[in-house]
């Protein structure tokens, strides 16, 4: 319970609950002392059948809370009964330490119910409902995967612990029947960061949805698009648990719904080349024209350019070896060398994974920081965004919306050949290590929004994407 | 019209209505140009009107306003040459499309007029840099309202503009002072907001304006007082500088001053002010902000 009450905590909690919550600690910590006693035999039981101990439990807190409403009856019922599964799996599949870890913290948490409910039984009906949060969250994941959750929780960042809900997938068996291969194959692509960028993300997740409609057979007594519909949205469930989608490959999502909408009237033989067209012509018209239009360094311009790059993806590198192919005179450097070459530099040319409507710009991680530099040597800072990336979301600060990588990225060092002192330490409890994989940049450090429209100052993007729809319309007609 | 004529009636009408912007004037001198074309071609007009750009830029006025204005009469007007199958018909389109912008045009001032006074109080002191017909014209209402306010005006070297500014606000009675530029930070802690006009508002929502006008901004923000800033809508242009060397050179110099080789030994004519240091725009499509600028060019142009 207490492990529970402390994540909520780095959520989205009232001041007031928070107050609450705070409250009764202290109090526990004086019923303890004085129920110790009492709760003792109680444990010692619960050690041995957890089953049993969730039973006491129920009746020690079912009585207190008789002023609830059934359906708050029937949630805790539901914890109770999900608190005894885990139980069980975590007998079966763990070693005995894990086990035993459990217990002690199931201890705790009881001796805490008990004291709750032996002192403060006018406080349940306000604590219920925190508490319940995250078992009904769980409610749509199988709670053997739970169990699997349960233990890297150990060494979570509360600030981030919203964003832990992804469960590393790499090594679960895909035995999902309505999955195309092409969508396993790509799942694990992205989930091993083999395809990055979200421009390049994009356009897989595109070429997998053809690689869907030219093998897909309609079963009898099926419409085409209602089945394909279907099977793509369990594609796209898939996809998403692998690793969260980006704004672009959303956004490229919802356009081909809405063809496939508009398909619904044609023909089942026309239906499947039109699906396939339209998704040619957005993979030409968004992604490769905009590039082309943002990108004007095939005028034989004198220019050379400075790469920056940053552990952990190093993509800097694929940059650099493409920009020397051309024949760019470049010159590369690491993120802590930013403030040194801001100096040389006459521009900042930044890319971007989404710009929101609030006019912030998400990015690589450390984009904000060469922005920051930039700012502070007052040299002007463009970010080249296609417009099929604008996001209706807006968002201020990069722990509301973000994606966690492997931890393991930050601690192994592949350019040295001595393997790094973090390693051993990593599985320390006191070791918290996080790897935010994005950052958003405020728009006062933002020159100007290179799109394939036009430049624009990043407040605009509202504009844009006001125009954007009306955009569509006029294509239909 | 040959380059000579389109100049002629440029710099004619130009003398002639004092009160006209530089960027109307051109418009009216495009206007005269579609009147009197002796053929009978779309195409022969379209080159014809481009030509006359080209020699209204060659006078020696600030090019600012002429490309905008004339970038809008191109892009709006002329697009007549689409929908009409005669000739005649589509001259006569234009024309009259071309009376109602101007229209507009000469109501837009009015507008801002109107939008503006209201922030001149009794009691206040303003700082105004060169000359702008619609600051003038917005002090000239204000003091015809009956507000005491006080006027500081910049000489605004090499033209030295300031001093007639100077002239025609005393003959409206209305207390003002001629300052030297160098004392723009001497004077910025006294007056309570700065009002310039502007030649062009580019799309980040910055202006172009007279040399000097970055300075003061400069200045204003340090001092944290407000810099407003009062212009037309048809002086918005597609252009997105960065920085000073990103402006066009001919905005930056006359064209007499061109034919000089070493650009670096000459004066320009006009700076670019950030958007950052601008607190608002009067125009005539109501007070924005500089980011709302690009909001309207977007709709405008897209």
């Amino acid at each position: 319970m207490e492990k529970k009450d402390l994540k909520v905590n780095g959520d989205g909690l009232s001041k007031k609950q928070r107050r609450a919550l705070k409250v009764q600690e202290k109090l526990k910590v004086q019923n303890n002392a004085v129920n110790t006693k009492e709760n003792s035999p109680n444990c010692q039981v619960e050690k041995k059948q957890e089953s049993k101990k969730s039973k006491t439990a129920e009746r020690t807190e079912v009585k207190p809370s008789t002023q609830l409403t059934e359906k708050e009856l029937r949630k805790l019922e539901w914890e109770k009964k999900l608190a005894a599964q885990k139980g069980e799996d975590g007998e079966k599949n763990k070693g005995l330490t894990k086990a035993e870890l459990r217990a002690q913290r199931r201890e705790q948490q009881e001796a805490q119910r008990h004291a709750k409910a032996a002192t403060k039984p006018e406080q349940k009906p306000q604590q219920e409902p925190v508490e319940l949060k995250k078992p009904l969250a769980a409610n749509k994941t199988p709670p053997k995967k739970i169990e699997k959750k349960k233990h890297p929780e150990m060494r979570r960042l509360q600030i981030v612990s919203h964003l832990y809900a992804e469960a590393p997938l790499n090594n679960t068996i895909v035995n999902y029947k309505n999955v195309h291969p092409a969508f396993v194959r790509l799942g694990v692509q992205y989930s091993t960061k083999k395809i990055l960028g979200s421009n390049a993300r994009c356009r897989a997740l595109l070429i997998a949805v053809k690689c869907l409609i030219n093998d897909l057979q309609t079963p009898p007594k099926q419409e085409f698009c209602r089945y394909l519909e279907q099977i793509l949205q369990s594609g796209v469930d898939y996809l998403q648990s692998c690793r969260a989608f980006a704004v672009s490959m959303s956004n490229a999502l919802r356009h081909f719904k809405l063809k496939l909408q508009e398909a619904t009237t044609l023909d089942d033989s026309d239906k499947k080349e039109t699906l396939l067209n339209n998704i040619n012509t957005y993979i030409s018209e968004e992604i490769d024209k905009a590039g082309e239009a943002i990108n004007a360094h095939r005028q034989k311009k004198q220019f050379e350019v400075i790469v920056v790059d940053g552990r952990p993806f190093l993509e800097g590198r694929q940059m650099l070896q493409r920009l020397a192919h051309i024949g760019i005179h470049c010159s590369y450097v690491q993120i802590n060398a930013i403030s040194y070459v801001m100096g040389l530099a006459t521009k900042v040319l930044l890319g971007a994974h989404a710009l929101l409507t609030n006019g912030f710009v998400m990015s690589r991680i450390g984009t904000s920081q060469v922005a920051l530099v930039a700012q502070a040597y007052n040299k002007p800072v463009l970010v080249c965004c296609e417009t099929y990336k604008f996001s209706e979301r807006g968002q201020t600060d990069s722990f509301v919306y973000n994606e966690l990588g492997d931890g393991d990225m930050l601690t192994s060092v592949d350019t040295l050949e001595e393997t790094s002192p973090l390693i051993q330490t990593r599985n320390d409890s006191n070791l918290q290590i996080l790897n935010l994989l994005y950052d958003v940049t405020p728009p006062d450090l933002i020159t100007a929004v290179v799109t394939e429209l036009a430049i624009l100052p990043c407040t605009s993007a509202p504009v844009v994407l006001r125009i954007k729809p009306t955009d569509l319309l006029n294509f239909k007609i | 019209m040959n380059e000579e004529e389109v100049k002629n009636f440029f710099s004619k009408t130009i003398a002639d209505n004092e009160d006209f912007s530089v960027g109307v004037v051109a418009i009216m001198t495009l206007m005269k140009i579609i009147e009197n074309y002796k053929d009978t071609t779309i195409r022969g007009l379209d080159d014809n009107l481009r030509e006359g750009i080209a020699a209204m830029k060659t006078l020696d006025l600030p090019v600012t306003a002429i490309n905008s204005g004339c970038e809008l009469f191109m892009r709006f007007i002329t697009l007549a040459k689409l929908d009409y199958k005669s000739f005649e018909e589509c001259r006569k389109t234009m024309l009259e499309r071309g009376e109602i912008f101007l229209n507009k045009l000469h109501q837009s001032r009015d507008k801002i007029v109107k939008l503006a006074t209201k922030f001149i109080v009794d009691g206040s002191k303003v700082l105004t840099h060169s000359r702008s017909r619609v600051v003038l014209k917005t002090f000239i209402e204000a003091s015809r309202q009956k507000k005491q306010f006080e006027v500081y005006v910049t000489q605004s070297a090499p033209d030295n503009s300031g001093e007639i500014m100077c002239k025609n606000l005393e003959a409206e009675g209305i207390s003002c002072t001629l300052i030297l530029d160098s004392a723009i930070g001497y004077v910025m802690e006294q007056v309570n907001f700065v009002m310039v006009g502007a030649e062009g508002v580019v799309e980040s929502g910055g202006i172009v304006n007279k040399v000097g006008s970055y300075t003061m901004a400069v200045c204003a923000r340090e001092m944290k007082k407000p810099f407003y800033v009062l212009t037309e809508s048809f002086k918005f242009s597609r252009l997105f500088p960065l920085n000073q060397s990103d402006l066009p050179e001919e905005y930056k110099y006359t064209s007499s001053s061109k034919k000089e080789k070493d650009f670096k030994k000459v004066h320009p004519l006009v700076d670019y002010t950030p958007p950052s240091y601008i607190t608002l725009l009067f125009t005539d499509l109501g007070i924005l902000t500089p980011s709302a600028v690009s909001d309207e060019l977007i709709q405008l142009y897209l």
